[in-house]
């Protein structure tokens, strides 16, 4: 289970240095599949029938159906690579390092008998992920893998806090659901038609 | 009851998508305000009952409650004459998405867990996103995708700061996640658990109030819905977000530690959002996104008031009650003067007072009431929030904040001023002018109105409610 969320923070990593959009939504599905894996060893204590939900959500949401959904935004509006202007690679890694350093040190800091030290240190580099790739890429694609990640960051969360709270982790996966759902569709049914390269800086006829 | 309640609201909201008739539609969204004031006045009746196990009729809800039922009338009235000449599907969208989004902001209002509280903050996202996407215009596809994606993130930012608050407790199961379970626990809780899941808590929650540093979601969505739904938004809707953190806010001030940093915190992000506000509203040139500023600046009033304490905290309840029916009345009548221009631009606009001296009075009445001019309540609030910060010894805080606020009041009167009394600097649109009925404006008044009288006399059920909201922050 340990080398499970290692390998995962190894897909955040490997976050920051790929440019295809492809390699994006097969590292999703990817930590969907990881995921699966975590909540089936880390929630044994959970009831049944919760169990059998979150790790569905996990195994057909994050693992199945959301990487079918990225590969189709990416089929039908033909975006392959992140913007020339993102930050090139090899600062992204050095950030992303810098990023998972002031994880473990937070994590250490906030130590708490409540909470997982690794799953927590891992859900704040997630979360420190998600934003990076926000807030450095151009792409609009980019910025939902960003948010994709951030809600995996706070599944994580959820399990580092709550594995005695299954009702905390099914609100976490109402989140996911919800929310990837409403963002993925605004995406196929209205981004798509009406702004063909997908880059933020046409999203910019609101200001002042 | 509130079962009920919420059976009715999915049952009308479904069959007004799938009857898909005009009349019918029209007819389910008054039967809608008829329900929502009868279990408003049920709410009233049953004043600190439980209901559902999650819900609650406290004070603070039942205030924000009534506000949302009044707010609602006088939009679904300004709905109905906007949606007058519109494509049957859209019709149909936006009153379904109206329903849901009331019923949502109910839920909000009521729910006595954190959890709960955070799925129907999440939930009235989804019903805001369709009414701002309602003209389908590129702007408004901008507007909802930032709006959407910014929520998402707000929204989830939200739930680790409660999964921060969660893992003070011990294994208790999420039943017990109450706002008032949690407040005997957080006194012993380690403080600098609790100060991350404020900082989480009031980010997130930002999104909804329209408070700074998420503010930008709220300009974009107001300024592109259609002008009663901006009022809405920048009414009810903050709200949600104002009572989400507020709930919060009295969790954590159990511990006397976190309860003076969640203070500091309040009145910087207070101070900052009239900051923001009052530089964008200085080269602003469009009347709704001034309108949405004016917003960010009262919320940041608001967070100040919240923070300072003592008399403060009545001032917050105070201005957050005006503001709501000022800024709805606003927006409601600016949403009017584009049926003469065809335009919010500025430069477009002008001698609203003599083609609508019944829409230009409205407005002159809804500038003083936002200004805080005396006859306006909104001085009553703010003269509060002074006191409050004088009497602390807060002028690193009070002096800001009244120079901000002199930049505020000339950028809104120019800007109105000219609406109201210039030529257009521009050549106006060509298109034929839309008469606008006077009687249209009565709305508009009675909101003023409710804003003026308040200066003078609040009624003692007004002081005792905003007292019981406020008597159980921990001294």
């Amino acid at each position: 289970m340990t080398l499970l969320i290692i390998i995962f923070a190894v897909t955040l990593i490997y976050f920051s240095i790929t440019e295809r959009f492809k390699t994006y939504a097969i590292l999703i599905g990817l930590q969907g599949l990881m995921l699966f894996g975590i909540a089936i060893f880390k929630l044994t204590s959970t009831d049944l029938p919760n169990l059998i939900f979150i790790v569905s959500e996990t195994l057909l949401f994050k693992g199945i159906i959301v990487p079918f959904l990225l590969f189709k935004i990416i089929r039908e509006n033909k975006i392959h690579k992140v913007h020339n202007k993102a930050i090139p690679g090899f600062y992204s890694l050095i950030s992303i390092s810098f990023g998972l350093l002031i994880s473990v040190i937070l994590a250490k800091s906030l130590n708490n008998k409540n909470v997982d030290f690794l799953y927590f240190t891992i859900s704040l580099f997630s979360l420190y992920t998600g934003l990076f790739l926000i807030i450095g890429h151009k792409k609009i694609f980019s910025h939902l893998i960003g948010f994709l990640i951030i809600e995996n960051a706070v599944f994580l969360l959820s399990v580092a806090i709550g594995s005695e709270m299954p009702m905390l982790i099914n609100t976490a996966i109402l989140l996911d659901i919800f929310v990837s759902v409403l963002i993925l569709g605004v995406f196929l049914n209205k981004i798509g038609d009406k702004i063909n390269d997908f880059e933020s800086e046409k999203l910019t006829k609101l200001k002042d | 009851m509130l079962l009920i309640y919420f059976i009715i609201t999915i049952i009308l909201a479904v069959a007004v998508v799938f009857v898909n008739n005009r009349t019918f539609s029209k007819m389910t969204m008054l039967l809608f305000v008829a329900i929502q004031i009868a279990f408003n006045v049920f709410a009233l009746q049953h004043y600190n009952s439980i209901e559902l196990t999650y819900f609650t009729f406290d004070a603070p809800a039942i205030i924000f409650l009534t506000i949302l039922s009044i707010i609602l009338t006088t939009t679904t009235y300004h709905s109905l004459i906007y949606l007058r000449r519109e494509y049957k599907r859209r019709f149909n969208s936006y009153i379904a998405a109206l329903i849901v989004l009331s019923a949502s902001i109910t839920g909000a209002y009521l729910s006595n867990s954190l959890t709960v509280n955070w799925i129907f903050v999440e939930a009235t996202t989804l019903a805001v996103a369709v009414l701002i996407y309602h003209e389908r215009t590129q702007q408004a596809l901008e507007a909802t995708w930032k709006y959407v994606f910014l929520c998402s993130v707000g929204i989830a930012m939200a739930y680790m700061g409660i999964l921060f608050l969660s893992s003070t407790v011990h294994a208790t199961g999420t039943s017990r996640i109450t706002y008032q379970s949690m407040a005997e626990i957080v006194a012993h809780a380690n403080p600098v658990y609790l100060k991350i899941t404020f900082i989480f808590i009031l980010i997130g929650y930002s999104t909804k109030m329209e408070l700074f540093p998420m503010h930008t979601v709220g300009i974009d969505a107001n300024s592109v819905a259609p002008a009663q739904v901006g009022g809405f938004i920048s009414s009810v809707m903050v709200n949600v977000g104002f009572l989400s953190i507020f709930r919060v806010y009295i969790v954590l001030a159990n511990n006397a530690e976190v309860l003076l940093w969640m203070s500091h915190v309040l009145m910087l992000t207070g101070v900052l959002s009239l900051l923001v506000a009052a530089g964008y509203m200085l080269k602003s040139t469009h009347n709704k996104r001034m309108l949405a500023y004016s917003t960010l600046e009262n919320v940041g009033i608001i967070a100040i008031s919240l923070g300072v304490g003592g008399i403060g905290y009545y001032a917050a309840f105070l201005h957050i009650i005006l503001h709501s029916f000022t800024k709805a009345g606003l927006f409601y009548q600016v949403g009017q003067s584009k049926r003469y221009f065809h335009s919010y631009e500025l430069n477009k606009t002008g001698n609203y007072f003599k083609l609508f001296p019944a829409g230009a009075i409205a407005l002159l009445l809804g500038l003083i009431c936002i200004t805080a001019i005396p006859p306006s309540g909104m001085f009553i609030s703010e003269f509060m929030t002074f006191k409050a910060l004088i009497s602390s010894g807060n002028w690193i805080v009070f002096i800001p904040m009244v120079l901000l606020l002199t930049f505020v009041m000339y950028a809104l009167f120019v800007r109105i001023f000219h609406l109201l009394f210039s030529e257009p600097l521009e050549p106006i649109s060509l298109i034929e002018p839309v008469k606008v009925n006077p009687v249209e404006t009565i709305s508009q008044y009675m909101l003023f109105a409710i804003v003026i009288y308040l200066c003078f006399i609040r009624p003692p059920f007004l002081n005792d409610i905003i007292n019981q909201a406020i008597a159980v922050i921990p001294k």
